[in-house]
């Protein structure tokens, strides 16, 4: 009797589409990274705050295959990425919008949007996400002949997102998208992100804006010093005192 | 006199062409695998040789010796690739160890090219009839050589625009862990653009063919020039090496008429340390703030 109660609460339970079991992650000698677990379900949005240096965007870097993991294991769909190369993990449907945008500088914004759709699987279906992309961000439809170092900060994170989109992701990985930009874009920015979310995509997100983050995400973890401290749906999150005090500023 | 200043332009610029596309080779290689070629003229003496045997020595003909050149070159550029550069890349050598490397080889490559062919000149002794435009002379050879190598600077041009692995390479040229998080492998546009670079060399060795007689270290001059028009442009920057071609080509050729081809030397790096003290980022590279 308790075995069947437990397959059912194994059923009710949304199946993981990211699954990060004890990751370890060193910079030579430096640990940055101490035995993280952490879950991202099919359409789910979570987010990862915690201080500077805590290592949020190690994890991201991790998962996205920049960098490797010393110990624990990272599956994505059945696959385990730990020991494969960034560019294969891409192709199982992983998109990482580096911190800042990390855009091409001397490639135009059509360009950009274009490396975008590297993939093979991509490449067939570019025109009609290219398509899609300029209905959700017009004014880079207007920029497309421009460089991307032309464009204003809260365009160039725009354009980072949209050049996700292009490789046809299930999860993304944004890794502080608010990062730089003054508080009008940010805002705006997060329109972008909902945007996205209710497209149906997974996103993990790493971000310092903690109140804003938290409104868009359906889980949070808290994560200090490489180490997760806390952990649950976004209504514990905003209500807890010390997530408040800390993070919030209330 | 004004005849002579005026051939010597015109040589200036057709070898300029072809300096353009050495320069090009060096110049790629240098912004996606982020290693100054130094051995890059080497090759082309390589490739010289190739020609000189196929042509020569196995009496096959012309065109065919050269055609056959590029591919050989092309799998020179590769193997280079795999036992030079990845180790070095591999080890995350700094760049002083790197340059060191490359220097290595280029002793390496001169005298593997001494017990192979000898130190005496190797030429494929073919005359090809001079044209005479009004008081211009014009070699046909030199002509083949520039129109050839604006013709295939072209085709690069639109290769590296218009396609998804032209645009992969640029990419990984600008930043590579972003190009990574695109799905490309940097492996893999390493070994292309080597590979490419190669060819290059193949191809400029058959231009060169016709004009001159080969020998062990006819490969050096040609590096230098090319690291020289590569820094003058700006490292990295495609289109300021072009400019930078034309403007050696022209300098040499003219100073060598006006002066002797040991001062035309002096000149050319005179015009280039000038250019780094004023410019030390070259004509058209972008500052890099600190």
């Amino acid at each position: 009797m308790p075995r069947s109660s437990r397959l059912t609460w194994e059923r009710k339970r949304p199946a993981a589409m990211l699954e990060i079991e004890k990751v370890s992650v060193f910079y030579g000698e430096f640990q940055a990274i101490f035995d993280v677990s952490l879950r991202v379900s099919e359409g789910e949005t979570v987010i990862t705050v915690g201080p500077n240096g805590a290592g949020k965007s190690t994890l991201l870097k991790t998962i996205s295959g920049l960098l490797q993991p010393r110990s624990g294991s990272i599956t994505f769909l059945g696959n385990r990425l730990d020991r494969m190369p960034a560019h294969e993990i891409v192709e199982l449907g992983i998109a990482q919008v580096p911190e800042g945008g990390r855009l091409f500088p001397q490639l135009s914004v059509y360009e950009n949007l274009r490396v975008g759709s590297f993939l093979p699987r991509a490449r067939g279906e570019a025109t009609a996400t290219l398509k899609e992309i300029y209905g959700l961000f017009p004014i880079l439809d207007e920029r497309k002949r421009q460089y991307a170092d032309t464009l204003s900060g809260g365009e160039r994170q725009m354009l980072a997102i949209a050049r996700s989109l292009m490789s046809r992701p299930k999860l993304i990985l944004l890794d502080e998208p608010s990062s730089g930009l003054a508080p009008r874009v940010v805002t705006r920015v997060f329109e972008f992100v909902h945007q996205i979310k209710s497209q149906g995509y997974a996103i993990l997100m790493v971000e310092q804006n903690v109140r804003k983050g938290l409104q868009l995400s359906d889980r949070a973890y808290l994560i200090e010093s490489g180490r997760i401290v806390k952990e649950g749906p976004r209504k514990t999150f905003l209500e807890d005192d010390y997530i408040k005090k800390a993070y919030i500023g209330l | 006199m004004t005849e002579l200043l005026l051939n010597s332009i015109v040589n200036g610029i057709l070898l300029g062409g072809v300096l353009a596309l050495l320069a090009f080779g060096m110049n790629l290689i240098f912004g996606v695998v982020k290693i100054i070629h130094l051995a890059y003229g080497q090759c082309v003496m390589l490739g010289m040789y190739v020609v000189y045997t196929l042509a020569v020595q196995m009496h096959l003909p012309v065109i065919l010796s050269c055609i056959i050149a590029l591919p050989v070159m092309g799998i020179v550029g590769l193997v280079l690739q795999l036992l030079v550069i990845n180790p070095l890349l591999k080890a995350k050598a700094n760049p002083l160890t790197q340059l060191l490397a490359l220097a290595g080889l280029t002793i390496v490559v001169e005298n593997a090219a001494q017990v192979v062919w000898g130190a005496d000149l190797r030429g494929i002794n073919i005359q090809l009839p001079l044209i005479h435009i009004g008081n211009v002379f014009l070699r046909t050879s030199n002509l083949i050589a520039f129109f050839g190598a604006l013709l295939t600077l072209w085709g690069l041009y639109l290769f590296l625009n218009r396609t998804y692995l032209g645009l992969a390479i640029r990419s990984i040229a600008q930043d590579l862990d972003s190009a990574r998080l695109m799905g490309i492998n940097p492996r893999m546009i390493y070994f292309i653009t080597m590979a490419a670079g190669g060819i290059l060399t193949g191809l400029i060795a058959a231009f060169f063919s016709p004009i001159y007689a080969v020998h062990p270290h006819f490969g050096g001059s040609f590096t230098l020039m090319a690291f020289i028009i590569v820094v003058l442009g700006g490292m990295g920057n495609l289109l300021g090496g072009f400019i930078g071609a034309f403007i050696i080509g022209v300098v040499t050729s003219v100073s060598a008429v006006l002066t002797s081809t040991e001062i035309a030397d002096i000149i050319v790096l005179v015009i280039f340390i000038s250019v780094i003290l004023i410019r030390p980022q070259g004509l058209l590279g972008i500052r890099v703030s600190k």
